[in-house]
């Protein structure tokens, strides 16, 4: 296929988390909202006046400074977010949100209060949101609680920031715009033949987690046109077509090593990706709009910290049915190495997919950077491998 | 002293590397003796009175459940943590193990009593059943406090947790039965060893629903969505307590949780939430709760009392197996709180039984050893005056305000063992340290590197940064919760004796307990 336009640009913005949009951002009088997770909802750190940037520590090289303080038996990427801040990789923020949701990134944005690690900006400030565990209604007026004293209001008294009523709907229509794009270049994937790798896709996304959204809406929409006019190859240059579906990704270079292998990652349901995260929100006018942007997160989150059964049958039937909407053939469940949640999941899910709901299923671990992984490279093409011949035995079952 | 210069003969004797029980009983002068081995007695003569009825059971459940074997050793749990010790020192020790162990006890006759596996058809089992709630061990059955009919039943509690802390090997199977199924090994090997017992389907089935939590930490969180799907022909219900434990705001949503747990059971097992029963036992709570506080004083004191495990586990079954609503443990409680005043002005009047050296216990300690802190003030006079597993809720519950008391409950489960610490943000876990350490006029934290916790895992740094500046000495003691396999007895030894022969410079005052091997040991 013919290469996109605007590929190497978006790659560039990833090359660093205070990106030049960043920078171009916080010049045009934007502040700067830091998060790491889907429960801080992304949609209310873009309020008027504001835009959010989900902490990435791309290129990052030693994190001893970070294992020192977190000790190695913590996530990679909570230890690599950490070592960043403490380089000064996050100067730019005016805030970071957090909730107490991982016990390690909980940590981790523990150290960037506790350590001074925001330099240079007197009025910076973190908060440290009670998240519930289930998505019931009370769950849900805890949660509204907790975003309106620990998010809306400090960004109201500190830094004057809308929180009207009007400034919360406005912000859902900004991310429905470009929720509406990225859905839309997603659901190419759903063609036998897509006009986009899951590479191109990954990259496509996390610029519009890494960057202010405003800044990349035109670029986003002449690459929409651009997939949808682009020609892809007569011959399918896929073996096997697989969703990855897990803990935090936030290195397209992953995305590639796994495709390098023959494979085409047509859905992506990881942190990070846009299943879930880039899906627009239903707004009625019957109700606050802030209520339907918590109650949307509680019931949208694929996140396995929700443990109650229903929430966890909801996770395998959402999988179940991704598989089957994106014809994939194969599912990758990954984790973060020492992600306490993922581990559990993927265990289960290892166990469970395959028997009942008879999906192929390859069961990894990876540290955060993972781009340049050997043996994760090894046993991707063993299970893309795996998947060709079941595709060819099926093909000859049919036959007969 | 149990150590004798002359002959060159101490504690480490008694271990041997081939067997699992002591090589021999330890004589103590012929009181203590006498009272140690009448203690032994007793201890099995109840056993057997309150089991020997049901010996068809206790038998089948033996060759169905790994985890009820060990039970059998249990008078080997409280010899290890009776070994050298003397007087009133010994009396404590022996009765408030004794009374953790005769909870445990009558909760594994009523596992016998009503266990589907284990009584087929048996219309009574099945009676009983139906008036049992069944609990996971990391949520506190307090709530039972206002269901005075119902029965209930932590089957994580008596199926791993007790057996985990009365014989080292004990959970080693189930945690390579679920490592088998799938699961990283770097988890925490206790929500990871109660998934190996759903897995291998070793869970007693004795109630008829099961409420669990999402307590303390991630692991227990996703221990809670296997266990929903093992036992999914049962209704459950998951207790939700805040995380943000110190901060107003979310206590209404924590009493919202707990109202509707309330409403659960009753629509589970049809019966009403009794207010009187309620107070009686929130009565009963109070009380034990004043005797931990009463001991905390006592061991702030230069003359500590109750120390160890003898505080830290019996307030840690007394609060999260018996809810505080066992009447036994409130008597224990009472006589012991009465003793250790009594010793504590012998102590003092005379200005004996100074500890050499005072430390507090952190983090979460190994199943596997709970007499770590025995052996340190034998082997190197280190006594632990307290231990952060002890200092879970301890205030009182209102009585005769109804929506404070919710509130006051609420508090309590979030407040729950390990959770006071672990969960509400870094000044539960890293200022709270500094502060008992003031409070407990201690210089020496054992500080207990649980290798696959995350939680304490993510301070690490900080706590080695702040306790320079004190000038406090963190003894960094690794383990591995419940799989003595990564982390042994032993080296979890070598690890606090490296730094007293290194750091402190100090002598052992028993170098027979230096080095030793007990790995096959319970």
């Amino acid at each position: 296929m013919k290469d996109l336009k605007h590929l190497i640009y978006f790659e560039n913005l990833l090359q660093q988390a205070d990106n030049e949009l960043v920078e171009q951002g916080r010049k045009d009088g934007k502040l700067a909202l830091g998060y790491t997770c889907y429960f801080v909802p992304e949609t209310l750190l873009n309020l008027p006046g504001c835009f959010s940037t989900r902490l990435r520590a791309p290129n990052t090289g030693s994190i001893d400074v970070g294992t020192y303080y977190m000790t190695n038996k913590i996530c990679s990427y909570t230890r690599s977010i950490l070592e960043r801040g403490i380089e000064g990789g996050y100067n730019y923020l005016d805030a970071l949100l957090s909730s107490e949701t991982c016990q390690m990134m909980h940590r981790g944005h523990e150290h960037f209060e506790l350590l001074g690690l925001v330099k240079n900006n007197p009025k910076f400030f973190m908060s440290m949101m009670d998240v519930p565990f289930s998505d019931s209604d009370n769950a849900v007026d805890h949660y509204e609680d907790q975003i309106k004293t620990k998010l809306l209001q400090p960004l109201h008294d500190v830094y004057g920031v809308d929180i009207s009523d009007d400034a919360v709907r406005k912000a859902i229509e900004d991310h429905n715009e470009i929720s509406a794009i990225i859905t839309e270049i997603g659901d190419l994937r759903k063609l036998p033949n897509p006009p986009i790798t899951g590479y191109e896709f990954h990259v496509l996304t996390l610029a519009t987690y890494a960057c202010p959204k405003r800044l990349v809406l035109d670029k986003l929409q002449e690459t929409l046109e651009e997939v949808k006019r682009r020609v892809p190859d007569t011959d399918k240059k896929y073996r096997a077509r697989v969703m990855v579906i897990g803990s935090e990704i936030d290195d397209p270079g992953l995305i590639k090593l796994i495709e390098d292998t023959g494979a085409l990652v047509v859905a992506d349901r990881f942190c990070f990706g846009s299943i879930p995260g880039r899906q627009e929100i239903p707004l009625t006018d019957g109700e606050d709009a802030l209520t339907q942007v918590i109650r949307f997160n509680l019931k949208s989150t694929q996140c396995p910290r929700q443990c109650a059964q229903h929430r966890v049958q909801n996770r395998w039937d959402t999988a179940a049915r991704l598989m089957k909407e994106y014809s994939a053939d194969g599912a990758i469940y990954e984790q973060m190495k020492f992600c306490t949640y993922w581990s559990y999941e993927r265990a289960m899910a290892g166990y469970i997919m395959p028997r009942e709901y008879g999906m192929h299923v390859l069961s990894i671990d990876r540290p955060y950077i993972a781009g340049q992984s050997g043996q994760l490279r090894t046993r991707v093409q063993a299970f893309i491998e795996s998947l060709e011949i079941k595709k060819i035995n099926e093909g000859k079952g049919e036959a007969k | 002293m149990a150590y004798d210069p002359k002959t060159g003969k101490g504690l480490g004797r008694f271990y041997d590397a081939d067997h699992r029980a002591f090589k021999f009983r330890e004589w103590k002068g012929l009181k203590d003796t006498l009272y140690d081995y009448g203690r032994w007695m007793y201890l099995y003569c109840f056993m057997a009175a309150q089991l020997g009825p049901y010996a068809p059971q206790m038998v089948k459940g033996m060759l169905r459940y790994r985890w009820l074997v060990p039970y059998l050793t249990a008078a080997n749990m409280v010899d290890r943590h009776t070994i050298g010790q003397r007087g009133k020192e010994l009396q404590y020790s022996h009765k408030q193990f004794f009374s953790v162990l005769h909870h445990s006890v009558i909760k594994v006759k009523e596992i016998m009593q009503r266990d589907a596996n284990l009584n087929g058809n048996s219309k009574k089992a099945e009676a009983l059943r139906n008036n049992t709630v069944m609990f996971d061990e990391m949520t506190p059955s307090l709530i039972m406090m206002g269901f005075p009919t119902l029965d209930w039943i932590d089957i994580a509690m008596m199926s791993v947790g007790m057996p985990s802390e009365v014989d080292q090997n004990s959970c080693v199977y189930y945690i390579d039965a679920i490592e088998h199924f799938g699961l990283a090994p770097d988890v925490c090997p206790e929500p990871a060893t109660e998934c190996g017992v759903a897995v291998t389907d070793d869970y007693p089935r004795v109630g008829k629903c099961y409420v669990t939590s999402s307590m303390p930490c991630d692991g227990a969180v996703q221990q809670t969505a296997l266990m929903s799907r093992y036992l999914k022909d049962v209704d459950i219900f998951q207790i939700t307590p805040p995380q943000r434990i110190n901060e107003p705001e979310v206590q209404d949503y924590a009493v919202k949780n707990l109202k509707k747990a309330i409403k659960f059971i009753e629509d589970e097992m049809g019966v009403k939430w009794d207010w009187d029963a309620f107070w009686k036992n929130a009565e009963m709570y109070n009380q034990m709760a004043e005797c931990m506080i009463e001991k905390w004083d006592v061991n702030a004191t230069d003359y500590p009392q109750v120390c160890g495990a003898a505080l830290a586990l019996q307030r840690e079954f007394e609060f999260m197996g018996a809810a505080c609503m066992d009447k036994y443990m409130l008597k224990t409680d009472l006589e012991v709180t009465k003793m250790m005043h009594k010793g504590y002005e012998h102590d003092s009047k005379l200005g004996v039984n100074k500890p050499k050296y005072r430390c507090i216990v952190w983090a979460c300690p190994a199943h596997y050893y709970t007499n770590f802190a025995n052996w340190a003030d034998l082997c190197w006079g280190v006594r632990c005056v307290n231990d952060m597993e002890a200092m879970l809720s301890y205030l009182p519950i209102t009585i005769g305000d109804k929506e404070q008391a919710l509130k006051d409950l609420a508090r309590c489960y979030e407040r729950m063992m390990m959770r006071s610490h672990t969960n509400g943000g870094y000044v539960n876990l890293l200022d709270e340290l500094w502060k008992m350490c003031d409070r407990f006029n201690v210089n020496i934290v054992i500080m207990y590197d649980h290798v696959s916790c995350r939680n304490v895992g993510g301070l690490h740094g900080l706590f080695e940064d702040e306790a320079r500046k004190r000038g406090i000495h963190l003894i960094w003691v690794p383990h591995d919760v419940m799989d003595p396999r990564t982390v042994s007895r032993r080296e979890m030894r070598d690890a606090f004796n490296k730094y007293m022969i290194n750091v402190f410079r100090e002598e052992p005052l028993d170098p027979t307990l230096l080095d030793y091997e007990d790995n096959l040991s319970w």
